[in-house]
């Protein structure tokens, strides 16, 4: 009877869903991964990660999540909530530095065709997206709106409201960039407490015209979507797939930071054996290819181009495209790793100001 | 007219709710000086009567004079009356004092006079000294009495009181409604009571207002409402009373085929209750003249301190009717009592025998 | 044997009995006791001792001196002080009549309003956050209509700043006023405004110096709840406050993300909690509780 009771209750708090799901078992066959949710995550699911477990024939769960600092949460907490995440280059390098994740073995993981420096001990990258500076169509005309950083600085040239990131990453950069400063000596600039502080003094000057700090990609291809603001920083895919849904959106590649995105494990990954072998499934070139349809983030994988899997049409719309490249900064995983804590205070200090 | 107090007219006060009448075509005169007490049944309407006295709803028509002074369209707060509610209505977070001297600040009472007049209420309802407590340090007898400080220390010429008394335990109520009457008799303004306890009214009152079912039923003098009811609801109400069936045809009065005689109400024919008082019951030994009797089982025998109660139940082709009588304690030590279950005969003075329709 | 060494009747037994009863109401207590030292006391320790320790795992003050370092720290303060302070007045000049006007409705009717009050915590917090920036945007229902009534000519900004985040936070902080608030003016016995108006108030006076006074306890502990509430507000900010309104939960999520150890994030809550209580303290001290709670 007693025994009973119980058993009923812990049901109701299983079904609930309150207790337990952080602890739930999955199948062997089971591989639970995290992104980014949006449409980014929509195109991930479509063109990979449900494609290549059905290849496996392995059941693949998703889920979003909050960024490398629930990796390390989970981690250090011993909790067990997925066993892969999709990761931004700068974030993964830092959770590695924390000692939070597996190293991948590129015995099994095959990278041989990968274009250079796009993976890293522990970070498969699988697409190439930038940081672009986007802007209204309407307020500025097709073609009309701010091409270079140096643009989206000029609130005389382009009046009107801005966005930028609430957190620091690839902002500083524009703000040198529109300050003059070579592509090829932005990172010597910024390796310094005043070369950051140059940077946030550019930005300081159009702080006033800066109507929100966005902090997430769905949020700033909302903010260009509803008009609520002119022209904002942002992941020029989002902005491709608000295009497409009748956004008038426009950027151009002039104002572009490069920049990678892959795949990681969390270190006692219960289904790490696996979980490397699923990696190694989606580092294949049809998956990169079916994912570029769905949004703007080219293929990691040079193979994708070889075997002809993309139009050249939407071939040039990827970031990675040579003739889009070669205006643009490439995002340095080693200054993030060096400056990131120090920067990020900085530009909370500027935000607050 | 008094200086110290204010008639009251009360003149076709009606108040509906949906189908049914609160307050029916109400009109009374209540003297100045009087102390009036409504009195009735719960939801009879006298407290609808005190609340439109009071200005707290606003009947469907009829007027309402303080003097010469129609106040039925002012509000509450102008009409100048002191009021005791049922459950105090004390604030709670005021001392005593601050309670009682609450409508003199409203008045605009200098410091000095406050607190004179405030001493002077309190000592008239003798709570001298406990002006610096708290509401929740007091009795319920005690918070009575701060209430009735609170409503008289601007010497309003109009005194309303709801059931003010309900609260206290019986001996504590007795008392207060002897000081109550006092305090009227000493004061000499206009009150007018409200209560369900016929009792508290019988003892309090210089007239009595009995209210049911909205309509005013009876108006007179303590003695006359219970010695003289009007009809059977009254009789009933007020008093302990047997109510028995009686037929009266060509000046003859009959209960179940026996002739009773009656002191009046003989000329009228038609089915009446004969009101039998328990005080005015006796039990006979003999039948003599000048009285009516009736036999009956005795099925109960209550003893209650300063008298016994006999319940009869009457036989005679009789169907059960009921018959109480109360023996003084000085007889019962006297001489002994019949046993439950012994057949009685019980007598009433043709004085005392009268019918109510 | 003396008679006053001898033992009464069933004295110990008694003794006993109240003995036991006492125990009863240890029991009673006992689970709730638990609950507090589990979830508050040991939790909060933890979080005072997790502020002392540094990145690298050692007892360190860094975690302090990083908010004495930047001048971030003490705005994002001020900011999460500014906003709970100001909800909580929205709240109460909102809050206040309605609840009063509920108070004197019949039973039924009142029900009625009060489910209406109920109804948005039917909906996520997210939600109604998100619902509130559809409304409030530049391009949103609010403006359009503005525009289209012709009340204005460009749209106002009343989202992504102080504004939006106070509409929200207002928004949802409502009903934590209203419920302890009505409750305690449904209590308030109605003669005693009856009686004040009897006595010679006037309505205005009657409520001023009878049933606000009456009404404080409750208007206080609504108060207390909704500063508190909003002191460790997250979600509505973050969203319509476009980053331009920075709180100290948001501080001490980020601070998770880039320092990735508990003692950063700590630090904030410990000074949160330490500022808080002086505050309360000195909000106790103006105004007395024992004044109030004489009912």
């Amino acid at each position: 009877m007693k025994i009973n009771i119980l058993k009923s209750a812990i049901g109701c708090l299983t079904a609930t869903g309150f207790l337990f799901s952080a602890t739930a078992s999955y199948a062997e066959d089971t591989l639970r991964i995290v992104s980014w949710g949006g449409a980014y995550q929509k195109g991930q699911s479509l063109g990979i990660f449900q494609p290549a477990a059905k290849a496996m024939g392995i059941t693949v769960k998703e889920d979003t999540y909050g960024g490398i600092s629930d990796v390390k949460l989970m981690v250090k907490s011993g909790a067990d909530k997925f066993d892969i995440f999709s990761s931004g280059a700068g974030s993964c390098a830092s959770g590695a530095a924390e000692g939070v994740l597996e190293k991948l073995d590129y015995s099994v993981i095959d990278v041989s065709n990968h274009l250079p420096g796009m993976y890293s001990d522990y970070c498969a990258g699988a697409d190439i997206f930038s940081v672009v500076a986007a802007y209204n169509t309407d307020t500025y005309g097709e073609g009309k709106g701010p091409k270079t950083w140096a643009d989206f600085y000029d609130v005389e040239k382009f009046p009107g409201t801005r966005a930028m990131r609430s957190k620091v990453d690839a902002q500083l950069e524009t703000a040198l960039l529109a300050d003059g400063v070579p592509m090829d000596q932005v990172y010597k600039v910024l390796d310094s407490e005043e070369g950051i502080e140059r940077a946030l003094n550019k930005i300081r000057t159009i702080k006033p015209h800066i109507a929100v700090w966005w902090s997430s990609g769905a949020q700033h291809a909302q903010l260009m979507k509803d008009g609520e603001v002119d022209m904002t920083t942002g992941w020029n895919g989002r902005f491709d797939v608000a295009k497409e849904d009748g956004a008038k959106v426009a950027y151009d590649w002039q104002s572009g930071i490069m920049d990678w995105e892959g795949y990681g494990i969390p270190k006692g990954a219960k289904n790490k054996d696996l979980a490397m072998k699923y990696i190694a499934e989606m580092m294949k070139p049809e998956y990169m290819a079916e994912f570029a349809k769905y949004i703007t983030y080219g293929p990691t994988n040079k193979k994708v181009y070889e075997l002809g899997l993309m139009t050249d049409e939407r071939a040039k719309m990827m970031p990675s495209h040579p003739d889009n490249a070669k205006h643009q900064l490439t995002l340095s995983t080693e200054w993030y790793s060096k400056w990131r804590t120090i920067a990020a205070e900085m530009y909370t200090e500027m935000m607050t100001e | 007219m008094n200086e110290t107090s204010l008639n009251i007219s009360i003149r076709e006060v009606t108040k509906k709710y949906d189908q049914f009448y609160a307050l029916k075509d109400v009109s009374l005169e209540i003297n100045s000086g009087e102390f009036m007490t409504l009195l009735g049944p719960s939801g009879s309407g006298k407290t609808t009567l005190l609340m439109v006295l009071a200005g707290f709803t606003n009947p469907d028509y009829g007027s309402v004079k303080f003097g010469d002074e129609e106040v039925i369209l002012k509000p509450p707060h102008l009409r100048g009356i002191g009021m005791v509610f049922q459950n105090y209505a004390l604030f709670p977070h005021m001392t005593v004092e601050q309670n009682v001297g609450y409508p003199q600040k409203l008045r605009g009472v200098s410091t000095a006079e406050t607190k004179r007049s405030v001493e002077e209420a309190l000592s008239t309802v003798k709570l001298e000294g406990l002006g610096h407590r708290g509401i929740n340090e007091l009795s319920g007898g005690q918070r009575q009495r701060v209430a009735l400080a609170r409503a008289i220390v601007f010497k309003p010429k109009i005194l309303l009181m709801d059931e003010p008394l309900s609260a206290l335990d019986k001996k504590l109520r007795e008392e207060m409604q002897i000081e109550l009457r006092q305090l009227h008799d000493t004061l000499n303004m206009t009150t007018v009571y409200v209560t369900h306890d016929q009792k508290e009214a019988l003892t309090m009152s210089d007239r009595i207002t009995v209210i049911n079912d909205g309509e005013l039923m009876q108006l007179g003098r303590p003695n006359e409402i219970y010695e003289h009811p009007n009809n059977h609801f009254i009789a009933d109400f007020i008093g302990e009373s047997s109510l028995l069936p009686v037929t009266v045809r060509n000046g003859k009065a009959s209960l179940n085929g026996e002739e009773v005689t009656l002191a009046e109400g003989a000329e009228r024919s038609g089915d009446f209750l004969l009101v039998v008082r328990p005080e005015k019951a006796f039990l006979a030994d003999k039948k003599v003249k000048g009285s009516n009797y009736f036999v009956g089982k005795l099925i109960d025998s209550i003893f209650q301190g300063e008298s016994q109660l006999l319940v009869v139940k009457l036989s005679s082709r009789d169907d059960g009717h009921e018959v109480r009588v109360r023996v003084p304690n000085e007889s019962v030590t006297q001489k002994a009592l019949p046993l439950v279950g012994e057949n009685v005969t019980i007598g009433l003075k043709v004085a005392d025998s009268y019918v109510v329709s | 044997m003396t008679i006053a060494e001898m033992e009464k009747p069933n004295e110990r037994g008694l003794q006993k009995v109240a003995a036991n009863e006492r125990l009863t109401f240890f029991g009673l207590t006992l689970p709730y006791l638990l609950m507090v030292t589990a979830l508050i006391v040991i939790p909060v320790g933890w979080l005072f001792y997790l502020s002392f320790i540094g990145r690298d795992g050692s007892l360190s003050f860094e975690n302090y001196e990083r908010m004495m370092k930047s001048k971030a720290y003490i705005r994002i303060f001020l900011t999460t002080f500014k906003i709970s302070i100001l909800t909580t007045i929205i709240c109460a000049a909102i809050g206040y009549p309605l609840a009063y006007f509920m108070s004197q409705l019949s039973r039924k009717w009142a029900n009625i309003c009060m489910i209406g009050v109920l109804i948005p915590f039917w909906t996520s917090l997210l939600v109604r956050t998100y619902a509130w920036l559809v409304l409030l945007q530049k391009k949103g229902l609010l403006n359009n209509m503005a525009i289209e009534m012709g009340l204005i000519s460009e749209p106002i900004k009343i989202v992504h700043n102080t504004t939006g985040t106070l509409i929200g936070m207002v928004h949802i902080m409502l009903p934590f006023l209203i419920l302890p608030l009505y409750a305690n003016m449904r209590a308030i016995d109605k003669d005693t405004l009856k009686a004040a108006s009897s006595l010679g108030a006037t309505p205005t006076r009657a409520f001023w110096t009878v049933f606000f006074p009456l009404s404080l306890p409750g208007l206080l502990a609504g108060l207390l709840i909704v500063f508190v509430l909003c002191l460790g507000f997250y979600v509505t900010p973050a969203i319509l406050g476009g980053g331009r309104v920075i709180m100290a939960a948001m501080k001490i999520s980020s601070n998770i993300e880039l320092y990735f150890s508990w003692g950063a994030a700590s630090a904030l809550g410990v000074v949160l909690l330490v500022v808080t209580g002086i505050i309360l303290f000195i909000a106790s001290k103006l105004v007395s509780m024992d004044q109030l709670g004489n009912r």
